[in-house]
This record gives structure tokens, C-alpha cells and sequence, in this order.
């Protein structure tokens, strides 16, 4: 047996031992026994060598962050203010019939001052305050491209390496490949937060965390923001928790008598998802409950973890489920798209995300959790160095720009310090090690501990892959 | 995509029914036995060779295919009878790792038993197959049986011969009461009545099962039952799906599905219907709502895509939706290259596209409900009505047309007796405050602005008044009064009539903007055209009260401001082309400006409007009034003059009123419509929009019996080629999925794969009978489920064996009777209808029934208006599931933990998951915990004072049974503890029993009914009662 397998057996059972005190009923007691020692059975199909990331907490900046106002500091185009694009920068790439009709491409340079910091000199926007404190636990990758110029094909290219929906997602893949460490709780959770600014937000459907045609229990489970956290939770008004033991001690009986007659394991599997489901009304709400949590998290995160739903709230919860053991977080963070009024929406953006990601890290890395964790953040494509709509000094707007975007990763084996990729000085195409998508999935997918072309699942005829069919391959700079 | 869409499955907790490892073929017995090409030898090479040496001519190495038996014997591979000398077999048992097949890097390695397989094969002569699903199935022989007294039909013929050479044999028959609850559940959804299960059980008659068979047939349920199924291949839903994922009002098309079933409708019209309604010859209007089928994909509006590519993607999704439905053949896999396993070449899929591409249907959705094309589609009551209206609305449009050639020489006559005064005097001049001329309305000069002051019209909130002019606008860019009382010093205190950016409206005001009323015109006036505009007011104070007219005709309004309450009255005068200092009137001429002090009638708005065309022309000699002029002039005359004109007018107008209001009433279909060219696509490299080759006409693809000669290329010849008789797919298809709603899994197991990469079919000889029976039956969809229902196989009870679970752990080989959990809506309608609380009427606009609070608004996007989720009251909470709007991006939550699917694409196979997610919702659901208060309240009335009756009263109605004695002691248990705790808590048994919108019999003890609600929420969680 593979050493890391030996681990999640133990820590099965561990967590079996542990919660066994708990006070559940005889029944529960049961279903526990017979469910000991059952890891990985589900589908799983454990690593092809030691993972370095064994949880994965996924923050996608929805609509597609601005590269060149962020991190891919492009100095020289302070010249260039309202000047055209040259052709033979554009080369006649095709463009979204937002702009295609427009007479002109002016350039915008980016209004926000820059510095370099850490020891690695990673140039960071000055709204990025924090983040610019930890550039040296970041692995920055300045080259990543897409083909996708749309928000719904680009999204689920990013999420599942296609543009077509259908296809499983990274979450999935990973629920697929590394099964679960937790008994309580979902193997693939999804947090969608809300932005302080909606100005304008793009769809995000629940067909990104849908297992596609891998076994629907690889499906991201999508945790509320508002009312219970998962569906149906709750016992019904005036049904107690003992009422409802009650209740469920007398179902396992009656099932058991069916079972008994006709047979069927089916029957003895719905006995223990009872059981499970009752679990779960206990240790779900245990999650979501922060009131345990120190003083201290507040001072890292920042006061908008007391506001359910926001990107605080939903990145101190990735945190407390990757501690539970919960294999993959995925977070959602709208309000991207900045086709206009990039001054009037970046500093909100910024404010939203950057302290909390900061807190993440400090706080992964306080529990011992951040080398063990790998943490991604980026949107589906870049946006472009030319202004869409009015040009000013003070405001502008960018349309989709997929030939380059800037993403980092931090932890899990990432290589922190990292400054990968370059681009020419228009951010616009890439000049140096450019990663796409494949890449960068099939470079996760090795931190996870797997060979991207062996991770493969049989769907019509094929044996399909998170990296398709083009040849992908890993970026080792990318890993420590 | 097939059986996917599952989103809230669990981690390692879920155990999936489906994923257990399935029986297909029976093990080879010795060497002896002679090797099969498509059963022992095809799935080897499938799996392990095709990709490169298969149909795919782009990734074929070595310029080598196995496929084809003449190709592989030339290039040497395979040598029959000799393996020895074939390099097959020498790559295969190779141990030098370049030398070794399939290489290394593949991750494919074939066993010894596979490599022995291949090699015995060759020694055999190297026989290929074609691929079993494209030959057309041949009606087989029956097998022979021992236990002849089993056989009630020849299905059980086929199950038994295998069931006996596995050495197994049948489960006994189920007991009526099983029988009852699951036939029920298989024609109709839902479980049957009580005394429906009673009169079965005491009947004793020979065909007592089969006249209980022919009871629920006949239940519109049945209709209902079959539709569910069909929605989700066909991906009906009510929303678009993609961004907006706007409201679809497209359920006229679900309940054609169940109209169809009900009226037993053959599978080849169902088929025809849907694929091409719209191109039958004389085409009904339900035809056309079949046609709604390929209308089922979804649409986008986004911002910024493009689009062909929008235009690409539901091309392909409506042919691989045919692949999948009609032809059970990954089709989508040729979409960027030659298929890998079946000899579907990419330029095929291009060629079958090419159908499906020659509609009118547009790029973008426009977010709205009703993208065209569609159609009127009126109540069924509506209909006769509908039809004769329009006849009758053609009829008169063609008698004004009649009089409008006969009436002329009235008209001549009646001109020449026409003066300007007495033209002048057709609108009465009661009530006119002011009449200014300005200039001529011949005068193209610009910009007549006089100097006129008048203390005139004065008017008061409450006074009706009408103010006209002929304008002609030179410039549509600006803001100003053409008439105007109006002291825009002193907060604009008074009324104008108004122009901006060309549309007329009119303010009343007493203070702006908080006490004024606004309204404007929808549409602006031509520019430099002179144009009769009249603003009519009725003194409401409203802005309702205010009408718009351009050259006598009404138009649409848009209301600014409605919240005038003060006076209107004003000191300054009025003034013609300005308000009292601003708002100058530039860059027109003006012409005739009335102003009445009361509200005109409609006649005599139509007349004034023709009135100044009329005078001018009567000023003029009788040989200078050209026909350019005249014919205005007779247009208004027919218009407002000409009584039998009017009449007929009125009645049009009041045929158009009924229409409107059976539009009203009714709802619309989204149709297909066929462009008026020939159909014909794009071969798309790698399937991208922008990378076309060359270009293909619709064609099937070669491996598939040739297209009809006499057919003509388009979506109706292509139904034609589907259903004929030779088809070696379709009755296969078709038969093989509704044999998988009966007994939980096809004899194909994927049952949108038929093809190469597809599983072999359990029982071949069986499918293929069954095929034939059903074609030549006349493609009876309920005679095939008489046929399935009647079987001694099907009758079987559903227990198992140690023996079976170890042989036939799946039940592939049916060694017991189709035991599996319900799908999401039949779960959700059991217990609706086991309390009494289902409402059982058919069809109609989908429902929002119960459902947590923020589902949809998680996912939706701002604009969207399906964002929010407003939840139905009364019957529409009760309705059968299928009724439930299914919005794309967030389907209906109770269903989705259930493995609907999104109905995003097409899905011809649920999965099936149990997880603690579902034992939560059936647990804590409002819908659940009314349904069982419901139903407890129901047992306590029938049952009064005796809690055995009542316990099986309940039994009676959610498993179709009274209680078995082992039973009682753990309900008694239950109940009596639930008792007393509630006995102790009488605010908990009242908020328990006040779940749901129902209320709670008031004659019921509450501590009594939450006991006897929390016995039923167990029982309608049992196994048995969440399994068929």
C-alpha cells in the first residue's frame, strides 16, 4: 500500500474513533462500524506519486481581472496615453463585438502606482497592499493564455480545460483522484461570495462544479451563503434533534426488516446515509458556527468575516473546511468584468480580496496547514492594454483580453518567489514561457500528485482527461 | 451528454447504483468455444487499438487500421490462421519497450487472457463482424426453455434461456399488492389508490392483472409518466440556460409530449412530428408545436459573443441531440475528428448537421420569452374560435379592401361638393380656444415662430382638453413646445404640448418634478415629413388619461412622471413654438395649431388629422389635383367619413380585440421554420465556428442504410430515413429506452451509446425481437409496456439471493423483479399523492412550489428575470413534479439532489446516487413534512380511536399494504415516544403541524397530530416506500 494511502486509512479511522463518543444512537454506532476502513472505495483513484498539495482552496476572480493593473507593471506605456495599438501588436486577433466596431484602440496606460517588493522584486499595483507583504510565498505566472474571449466558454475552459460545458471540472478531478478525508462533509465544496461592488457581474452557473461525466458524487457541492448551508439541514419546526433520533431509530428497524426480506444492499446503503444525514445536521452547523473562532482571525482577515457571504466570510470557511479535511474549496468572487469604469470598480475589487487572501496564508501557515494546501487565484482571461468606451487619465475601461493574464498559486508545493512569464510591453502577447491552461491544469494535477495524461476517465469510448486531447505539460519552475 | 448533470452527490458516502459492474456477456467456457469477432474480440481492439489504427484517419499511426479486416490482412498485422506469422501477435507478446503493443506511454496493457483471446482469434481465421447495432434487427427464433410454465410471453423467453444456462432461475411472482404499487409506478408515476389495490387483490378473475393494467392506462398520468422521461432527452426546460437564463415560455411543447402519449400516438408520427411538425403538408398547429423539439436548445444573449459561433453551437447541440435520441450514437465525438470507434466520419456529422442547420431560428434569444419564430397557440376552448377568427378577420380586411375599389366615384362626387368651410365645419368647433395657422402646411420653410400671446386655455387639473399641429421637423435632436401654457420661471407651472428627440408628449404641471405628470410618445415623428400630432387629456389628473396621435393614429406611450395634485393654472399666456421664456422651437414649420378645450373623440381625431390635406386640396382647380394628393384625401374619407368603411373598420377592430384577448389567454410555441435554400453546413476544423473547410449538404452517414432517393434533403426526409424499416438503430433505440424506465437499466446499457464504444447489449436476440415487435406493431408505445408489464419477468418479486447477488449482482439478467430508488419527480409526487395533497390536473404554465430561499438568486445574474424565485400558493404547490419550472443555470433543487439532470443538453440516462443530501430533503423538505401532516391527519379521521387501523390506514396509502406484524411493534414504538414528547411540548407539536401553507385541522388534538406527522415522515422515508 502507497504511504499516503496508509495515511487516509488511518485518518479514517481516526476520525471514526474520535466521533464514534459522540452521543449518536446504537444505529449510528452501527453504520459507523461498517463503514470503517472504506477509503478511497468510492470512486478514488489515489495519487501516482506523493502529492506535495492535499487540499486546494481555488479563489476565481470572476470576469477576468486586469493584468496590467494588478501585476504586469507595463511602465512605458505612461507615453503611450491615447495613442493607437500598433498593428503589429494586434495582429489582426480576433476581438468581442464589444469593441470590434469601435474606430480605435487607444491605449490606456494603468492609473495605479506600482513597487517592486519581497526578494523576489515582484512589481505589485499599490491597491494590493497586502498581497505585496507575502509576494514571496506567491508563484506569479505573468504568461497564462486562453482561447476563449467569452465569459461562459472561458469560465469553463479555466474550471474543466474545455470550453463546452459537460466536461468535470478541476474539483471534481480532484475529488476523483484523491477521495476524501472527512467523514461529515462534502469532498468538493463551492462558496460563492459577493462582491461590495455588483456593478457588473457575469453568470456563474452551477454547471462549473458539476462532476460532468464523472460519478455525480464528484460534484462540487455548493455551500449557501445565505440561509442554511446546505440544502435541507435543518429539522422541520418542532422537531428536536431527539425527536429526530427517535424518529430515525425506528426507520433503520423497518429498513432493516426490509433488508432482511429482500436482500437488497441498496437497502443497507440507505440505512447508513440516514445515519450520515444526521451526522451532518450536527457538524455543518459546527462549521459555520465562527464563534470559536480567536480574536486574532479578525485581525487577519479583516472585519468582513462577520458579513456572511462575503469574500472574508467565504475564505475564512475555505480555511476551516480544508481543515476538517474537506479536499477542495472552490471560491467564486464576481464583479471583474471592467469593460468600463475601472477606477470606479478596481479599489472595491482590491479591497475585497486582498487582506483576506493575505489573512489565508498567514493563517494556513500558523497551523501548519499552508505547505500541505495550495492555493490559486486568478480569473478566465486578461483584459486589454487598449481602452473600451471613453479614455481618460483617471478612468477607462478594458474588454476580454485572453492572449495573457497573470494567475498565483501559494502553498501545496508551489514554489513561493516565483516570478514566471513575461509579456511584451503591452501586456498584450506573451514573449517569454507561456503557460496555457493544460499547462497550468496538468502542473496542479502534478502538486496533487498525479501524471495528467494518467488520471483518465473511460467516457464515450475515451479515456478522458482534464487536459484534453493537445499536449499539456508540466511547468517545474512552477514547483518548489 | 449522457447521464450526467448530477450536482449534489457526496464525496466517498455516495454509493452509486449504476457504477456496480455489469453482466454482459456470458464467460467463455474452454478453448473450444468459437470466438466471436463483436463479442470477444471487437471490445479488445476497441479499447486498446482503435485510437490509433481505427476510423480516425488523423491520429492513425502507421498508416495501420484493425478496424477493417482487408486493411489489416494487407498491412500484414494479421495473417488468418497463422498468428504466428502475424505481426499482431508479435507486437502484442513483445517484451522490448519499443517494440511492445500498445506502447508504453499509452497506459494501456492487455492481459493474458486478452492477448490468448487475440491470438486464438487469428488461429480461427481472423473473422470480423460488423458492429451488431448497424445491421437491422432480424425478428430471432425463440430460445428453447425447461421451464415452460414460466413463459407468459416471448420476453420471458429470451430472460429465462439465460437465466437457465447461467444456472439460475426466476424469483417467484410478486404478490398482487407489490404487483399493484409497482405497475402503478411504472404507467402512471404514482402510487395507485387504495381501493384501486383492493378491487385488484379480490379479483379473481384470469385477467384480473391485466384489466388493472388497462385502469391505469387509461389515467392521463400515463401521458405524464412517459413525458417526464422524454423531457429530459428532449432538454426541455423554461429558461434559456445560458447568461440572462431568461424565462422560455415554451410548455406548450411539454404538453404536446403528454397529449401524445395519451392519445397513444405511434412512435414513427411522435418522431416525425418533432424532427420536422413544421414541414408535414398541411401542417397542423400542434405539428408545428411538436417542432418545438428542436427549439428545446438553449440560446444565449450575451453581450459580445458571436454570432455564427452562437449559430454553430445550437446547430451542434440540436444534431448530437439527434445522435442521441434517435440514433443512440455518440455523434458529438466527430464534431472535431473522425469518430474513434464508430466509422463516423467528421465530414458525416458536417453532412447530418446540414439538417439541422437551415432553420430561421437567430443567434441571440433577445432575453425574451417568446424568440421567434413562434406561434399563437389559444386554450384548447379557444381554438375553434381561433380558427374562425381568422377567416373572419381576412374576410373583412378584404371587404374594407372592396369597398375601397368601389366607393370612389362616391368619394369623386362628395369632393366636388366640398368647400373649405364645409370641410372646416366636420370637426366641431365647440370648445376650440385657439386656432393659429402659422403658414401653409405646402411651405417647406423652416422655423415659423410668431410672435402670438394669448390669455387663452388656461386649463385647470381637471379639465379635458386636446392640442394639434401639423409639424415638420428639420431636426429630430432637441427639446421644445409647439404649443405651450406654461411659466417655466415658476417651477413650470401649466401644460404643453411637447417635443424631444422627435417623440411628442405633453407635462402638466404644478410644481416640476414632484407634482407633474409626464407622458411621451414611444416612437418619434419623421424628420422633415409634415405630420399631424394631437395630445388628447381627460381631466383624470392621471397620466393614463393622456393619449398621443400621429396623422390620427394612437401610439404606444411611455409615462415619465404620474404624481400631479396641485393646480395647473398659470398667469402667463400662451405661447405657439416656446414655453413662457425657453424651449424654443427650432428648425420647423408648424401649421394649423389647435387647441380645444375638451377632449376630442376618436372620429373626430382621425378627422382633424386629415382635415388640413383635405382643405389644401379643395383650394386647389379640379386639374391640378394630382393622384399624389387625392389619394391621402380619399384614405382619410374612407377612414372617418365613410360609413361603410367605419363599419367594417369597427368590426376589424373588435375581431383584433378578441384575438388579442385569446392571445391573452393562450400561450405561444417556439416552432422551427425552415429557411426557403437549401440546407447545407460547414465542415468546422476542430469544430471551431471560424475554421470552416469545405462545405457538405445534408446527408446520413454511409455505415447507415442509404438516404431515400425520393426524399427530399431536408428535416422530413431525414424523419423518412429514420423510420424506415431497414433501420438498423431507431426501434432498437427507442425500444431500449423505455425497456429502461421499466426495469431501471437498458439491455444496452448505455443507452446513448448504441455504438461501438457502447456496451453490448445483456440479451441481443431479446432487443432485436423486441425492435421488430415494435416496428411492425405499428410503433404502439403502449402495447410495447403491455408487452414488458404482462411478462413473467417483469412479475417477479424483487428479492435476492446470496447466489443471485453473486451472479447477477446488477440484475442484468433479471434473475428477480426491477427493484430501484424513484427518480427525483417521482419521489417528490409520491408523497403528494399518498397524502391526498397531489392536484392531478394536466398541463398548463409551469409552477414554483416550494422550494429553499436563495437557490436561484445564488447562481442568477442581476438582470436576469428569473433571479428571484417567487414561490406559488394554493394548487400550484401541489401539482406533479414535472409541472415544476426548470430553470436551466439552478434546476429545481429537490430534483437536482435526486440526479435530475440540468436539462441543459440532452440526457437519455439518469444516474442514480443515494446520499445523505437525499435523506435530508425527504426528511425536512416542507414539501415532505405537509404531505405527512396531511396524510397523518387523514389516517386520525379515518381511523378514529384505533391507532392499528390507523397505522395500516397509512401502510395502505404509502406502500400499497397494511402492516406486517413485525412492523407494528416499531411503529408503536415510535408513535408512543413521539407522544409523549410531544405531550410535553405542545409549542413544538404546534409549530410542527403549522408546516406548509395548508392549514391544520383545527378538530385535531395538535399534540396528537405532530406524534402521528413524524409516524408518516418515517414511514414516507422508508425504503420501500423512496423504491419501486
Amino acid at each position: 500500500m502507497h504511504p499516503y494511502d496508509e495515511q487516509l486509512r488511518l485518518m479514517t479511522r481516526r476520525h471514526f474513533f474520535g466521533r464514534a463518543s459522540n452521543g449518536l444512537g446504537l444505529a449510528a454506532l452501527a453504520s459507523l462500524m461498517s463503514r470503517s476502513g472504506r477509503a478511497g472505495q468510492t470512486g478514488a483513484v489515489g495519487p501516482h506519486f506523493a502529492p506535495r498539495a492535499r487540499h486546494v482552496i481555488y479563489l476565481h476572480m470572476v470576469g477576468g481581472p486586469s493584468q496590467m493593473d494588478l501585476f504586469d507593471y507595463k511602465p512605458q506605456m505612461a507615453d503611450w496615453f491615447d495613442k493607437d495599438l500598433p498593428d503589429s501588436v494586434r495582429m489582426g486577433q480576433r476581438l468581442t463585438t464589444m469593441t470590434s466596431g469601435q474606430a480605435r484602440f487607444p491605449i490606456a496606460p494603468s492609473k495605479y502606482k506600482f513597487a517592486q517588493h519581497g526578494q523576489c522584486g515582484m512589481w505589485v499595483t499599490e491597491l494590493l497592499p497586502y498581497t505585496a507583504r507575502m509576494v514571496d510565498d506567491l508563484c506569479f505566472i505573468r504568461s497564462m493564455h486562453t482561447e476563449a474571449i467569452n465569459h461562459e466558454p472561458a469560465i469553463t475552459a479555466m474550471q474543466t480545460g474545455n470550453m463546452v460545458p459537460g466536461r468535470p471540472c478541476l474539483g471534481s478531478w480532484t475529488s476523483y483522484g484523491l477521495g476524501s478525508e472527512n467523514d461529515n462533509l462534502p469532498t468538493f465544496v463551492v462558496l460563492v461570495a459577493k462582491a461590495s461592488n455588483n456593478e457588473q457581474n457575469q453568470a456563474i452557473s452551477a454547471r462549473l462544479w458539476s462532476s460532468g461525466f464523472l460519478p455525480g458524487e464528484h460534484a462540487g457541492v455548493s455551500f449557501r451563503t445565505s440561509g442554511d448551508p446546505i440544502l435541507f439541514i435543518q429539522n422541520p419546526p418542532g422537531v428536536s434533534a431527539s425527536v429526530r433520533r427517535r424518529m430515525l431509530d425506528g426507520l433503520s428497524a423497518l429498513n432493516e426488516l426490509t433488508f432482511a426480506e429482500l436482500g437488497d444492499p441498496e437497502t443497507r446503503t440507505r440505512i447508513e446515509q440516514y445515519e450520515l444525514a444526521y451526522r451532518m445536521q450536527t457538524s455543518v452547523p459546527e462549521l459555520t458556527d465562527l464563534s470559536d473562532e480567536p480574536a486574532s482571525t479578525e485581525t487577519l482577515y479583516g472585519p468582513d468575516i462577520h458579513k456572511p457571504g462575503s469574500f472574508a466570510h467565504s475564505v475564512l470557511l475555505a480555511r476551516r473546511l480544508v481543515e476538517r479535511g474537506v479536499r477542495f474549496v472552490q471560491i467564486y468572487h464576481n464583479n471583474w468584468d471592467h469593460h468600463a469604469n475601472v477606477a470606479g470598480r478596481m479599489p472595491d475589487q482590491c479591497r475585497d480580496v486582498d487582506q483576506p487572501c493575505w489573512g489565508l496564508v498567514q493563517d494556513l501557515k500558523s497551523r501548519g496547514l499552508f505547505d500541505e494546501t495550495l492555493i490559486i487565484w486568478g480569473g478566465e482571461f486578461g483584459r486589454t492594454i487598449y481602452s473600451q468606451g471613453g479614455l481618460t487619465h483617471e478612468n477607462y475601461g478594458r474588454d476580454h483580453h485572453p492572449r495573457c493574464f497573470t494567475m498565483w498559486m501559494a502553498g501545496g508545493g508551489s514554489r513561493g518567489g516565483t516570478i514566471y512569464g513575461e509579456t511584451d510591453e503591452f501586456s498584450y502577447n506573451i514573449i517569454k514561457d507561456p503557460v496555457h491552461i493544460r499547462d497550468f491544469h496538468a502542473t496542479i494535477l502534478k502538486l496533487l500528485g498525479f501524471d495528467h495524461e494518467r488520471l483518465t476517465y473511460k467516457f464515450n469510448g475515451l479515456d478522458a482527461r482534464l487536459t484534453g486531447v493537445e499536449p499539456a505539460r508540466v511547468i517545474t519552475e512552477l514547483i518548489a | 451528454m449522457i447521464g450526467a448533470g448530477n450536482r449534489n452527490a457526496w464525496g466517498r458516502f455516495a454509493a452509486a447504483l449504476l457504477g456496480v459492474a455489469a453482466v454482459a456477456a456470458p464467460a467463455a467456457r474452454g478453448d473450444e468455444r468459437a470466438l466471436e469477432y463483436n463479442r470477444d474480440v471487437r471490445p479488445i481492439l476497441a479499447e486498446n487499438c482503435f485510437s490509433c489504427h481505427g476510423p480516425d484517419s488523423a491520429s492513425r499511426k502507421a498508416n495501420l487500421r484493425l478496424d477493417q479486416r482487408e486493411a489489416a490482412l494487407e498491412a500484414g498485422a494479421i495473417v488468418p490462421g497463422a498468428p504466428d506469422e502475424s505481426e499482431l501477435i508479435a507486437r502484442i507478446f513483445s517484451e522490448e519497450a519499443e517494440e511492445v503493443m500498445p506502447p508504453p506511454q499509452t497506459h494501456k496493457v492487455l492481459s493474458v487472457e486478452q492477448k490468448q483471446t487475440l491470438r486464438r482469434w487469428i488461429e480461427q481465421g481472423a473473422e470480423y463482424q460488423p458492429h451488431w447495432a448497424f445491421l437491422p434487427p432480424r425478428r430471432p427464433e425463440l430460445p428453447a426453455v425447461r421451464a415452460e410454465s414460466w413463459i407468459r410471453n416471448p420476453i420471458d423467453r429470451f430472460i429465462l434461456a439465460r437465466l437457465e444456462a447461467e444456472g439460475l432461475s426466476p424469483a417467484p411472482e410478486a404478490d398482487r399488492r407489490t404487483l399493484a404499487r409497482r405497475a402503478a409506478l411504472d404507467v402512471t408515476g404514482l402510487p395507485p389508490e387504495p381501493s384501486q389495490v383492493e378491487a385488484f387483490v379480490n379479483d379473481s378473475r384470469p385477467d384480473a392483472y391485466e384489466r388493472y393494467l388497462e385502469q391505469l392506462f387509461e389515467n392521463p398520468a400515463w401521458g405524464e409518466a412517459r413525458a417526464r422521461a422524454w423531457l429530459d432527452a428532449a432538454r426541455y426546460a423554461d429558461t434559456h440556460g445560458y447568461h440572462f437564463d431568461n424565462y422560455r415560455e415554451m410548455w406548450s411543447y411539454r404538453d404536446w409530449v403528454i397529449g401524445a402519449f395519451n392519445a397513444n400516438m405511434p412512435f414513427d408520427q411522435f418522431a416525425t412530428e418533432q424532427l420536422a411538425g413544421d414541414l408535414l403538408p398541411n401542417r397542423t398547429l400542434e405539428q408545428l408545436i411538436a417542432s418545438g423539439f428542436n427549439r428545446c436548445n438553449m440560446t444565449t444573449n450575451e453581450g459580445g459573443t458571436i454570432e455564427e459561433e452562437n449559430l454553430v453551437g445550437y446547430t451542434r447541440d440540436r444534431t448530437e441531440t439527434f445522435g442521441f435520441v434517435f440514433l443512440g450514437l455518440t455523434a458529438n465525438c466527430a464534431v472535431c475528428h473522425d469518430h474513434k470507434y464508430d466509422p463516423m466520419t467528421q465530414k458525416e456529422f458536417y453532412a447530418l448537421a446540414a439538417f439541422f442547420n437551415n432553420t430561421t431560428q437567430g443567434a441571440m434569444d433577445g432575453n425574451v420569452k417568446d424568440t421567434p419564430p413562434v406561434v399563437v397557440v389559444p386554450t384548447p376552448e379557444d381554438r375553434p374560435r381561433w380558427d374562425r377568427l381568422q377567416v373572419e378577420l381576412a374576410e373583412t380586411r378584404e371587404r374594407i379592401e372592396a369597398r375601397k375599389r368601389e366607393a370612389r366615384p362616391e368619394f369623386d362626387s362628395w369632393l366636388a361638393a366640398q368647400s373649405v368651410e364645409s370641410l372646416s365645419a366636420l370637426v366641431k368647433p365647440e370648445g376650440l380656444h385657439v386656432r393659429a395657422r402659422v403658414g401653409p402646411l405646402s411651405d417647406d420653410a423652416a422655423a415659423v415662430t410668431p410672435d402670438l400671446e394669448l390669455d387663452v386655455a388656461d386649463f385647470e387639473r381637471d379639465q379635458p382638453w386636446t392640442a394639434a399641429a401639423w409639424i415638420k421637423l428639420g431636426q429630430r435632436d432637441q427639446s421644445a413646445a409647439i404649443v405651450a401654457r406654461m411659466d417655466d420661471q415658476a417651477q413650470f407651472r401649466g401644460w404643453d404640448l411637447w417635443i424631444e428627440g422627435g417623440r411628442v408628449g405633453t407635462h402638466l404641471i404644478s410644481k416640476w418634478p414632484e407634482d407633474a405628470l409626464k407622458v411621451v410618445a414611444g416612437p418619434p415623428i419623421a424628420e422633415n415629413v409634415w405630420t399631424h400630432v394631437l395630445v388628447r387629456y381627460d381631466g383624470s389628473g392621471k397620466a393614463k388619461g393622456v393619449s398621443i396621435y400621429y396623422d390620427g393614429k394612437k401610439q404606444p406611450t411611455v409615462i415619465k412622471e404620474d404624481r400631479l395634485s396641485g393646480s395647473t393654472r398659470t398667469d402667463v399666456p400662451l405661447r405657439v413654438g416656446q414655453r413662457r421664456s425657453s424651449s424654443r422651437l427650432e428648425n420647423a414649420a408648424l401649421h394649423d395649431v389647435r387647441v380645444y378645450g375638451r377632449a376630442l373623440d376618436e372620429n373626430e381625431v382621425a378627422r382633424l388629422a386629415g382635415l388640413g390635406r383635405a382643405v389644401e386640396l379643395v383650394r386647389l382647380p379640379a386639374d391640378q389635383r394630382s393622384a399624389d394628393r387625392v389619394d391621402p384625401v380619399y384614405r382619410w374619407w374612407l377612414e372617418t367619413l365613410d360609413e361603410p368603411s367605419r363599419e367594417l373598420r369597427g368590426a376589424v377592430a373588435g375581431l383584433e380585440a378578441e384575438a388579442a384577448s385569446i392571445r391573452q389567454r393562450g400561450t405561444i410555441a417556439h416552432v422551427t421554420q425552415e429557411r426557403d435554400q437549401p440546407a447545407m453546413a460547414y465542415v468546422l476544423f476542430r469544430g471551431e465556428y471560424d475554421k470552416r473547410r469545405d462545405p457538405v449538404e445534408p446527408d446520413t452517414p454511409a455505415f447507415l442504410p442509404p438516404f431515400p432517393t425520393d426524399a427530399p434533403r431536408n428535416r422530413l426526409g431525414l424523419a423518412r430515413w429514420l423510420l424506415m424499416p431497414d433501420h438498423p438503430l431507431t426501434a432498437r433505440v427507442a425500444v431500449n429506452r423505455f425497456w429502461q424506465e421499466v426495469f431501471g437499466q437498458g439491455l444496452v446499457r448505455t443507452s446513448g451509446d448504441l455504438g461501438s464504444s457502447g456496451e453490448l447489449p445483456s440479451h441481443p436476440e431479446l432487443l432485436d425481437w423486441l425492435a421488430v415487435e415494435f416496428r411492425e406493431s405499428g410503433w404502439d408505445v403502449k402495447a410495447l409496456f403491455r408487452l414488458m408489464l404482462t411478462s413473467s419477468t417483469y412479475r417477479q418479486a424483487a428479492v435476492t439471493t446470496p447466489e443471485k447477488r453473486e451472479k447477477d449482482p446488477a440484475n442484468r439478467l433479471l434473475s428477480r423483479g426491477p427493484r430501484f430508488r424513484m427518480d427525483a419527480e417521482m419521489v417528490r409526487d409520491y408523497a403528494l399523492a399518498a397524502s391526498g395533497l397531489l392536484v392531478r390536473r394536466v398541463g398548463g404554465p409551469s409552477v414554483k412550489p416550494y422550494q429553499p430561499d436563495g437557490v436561484w438568486e445564488a447562481v442568477a445574474m442581476p438582470e436576469s428575470n428569473t433571479r428571484k424565485y417567487e414561490r406559488d400558493t394554493g394548487d400550484k404547490l401541489y401539482r406533479r413534479s414535472l409541472y415544476t419550472f426548470w430553470k436551466r443555470a439552478a434546476p429545481p433543487a429537490l430534483m437536482e439532489t435526486f440526479n435530475a439532470p440540468s436539462r441543459e443538453t440532452c440526457t437519455v440516462r439518469r444516474e442514480r446516487t443515494n446520499t445523505p443530501l437525499q435523506a435530508l430533503a425527504t426528511l425536512n423538505d416542507v414539501t415532505f413534512i405537509e404531505a405527512a401532516r396531511v396524510l397523518a391527519e387523514r389516517v386520525l379521521r379515518e381511523g378514529a380511536g384505533c391507532d392499528d387501523c390507523r397505522a395500516d390506514g397509512m401502510a395502505e396509502r404509502v406502500l400499497a399494504r397494511p402492516l406486517r406484524e413485525a412492523e407494528r411493534p416499531i411503529i408503536q414504538a415510535t408513535l408512543e415516544s413521539l407522544s409523549a414528547y410531544y405531550r410535553d411540548h405542545p409549542e413544538e407539536a404546534a409549530a410542527l403541524i403549522a408546516v406548509g401553507e395548508s392549514k391544520a385541522d383545527p378538530q385535531l388534538d395538535p399534540r396528537e397530530l405532530a406524534a402521528w406527522t413524524m409516524v408518516a415522515n418515517q414511514m414516507l422515508n422508508m425504503d420501500e416506500a423512496l423504491n419501486k
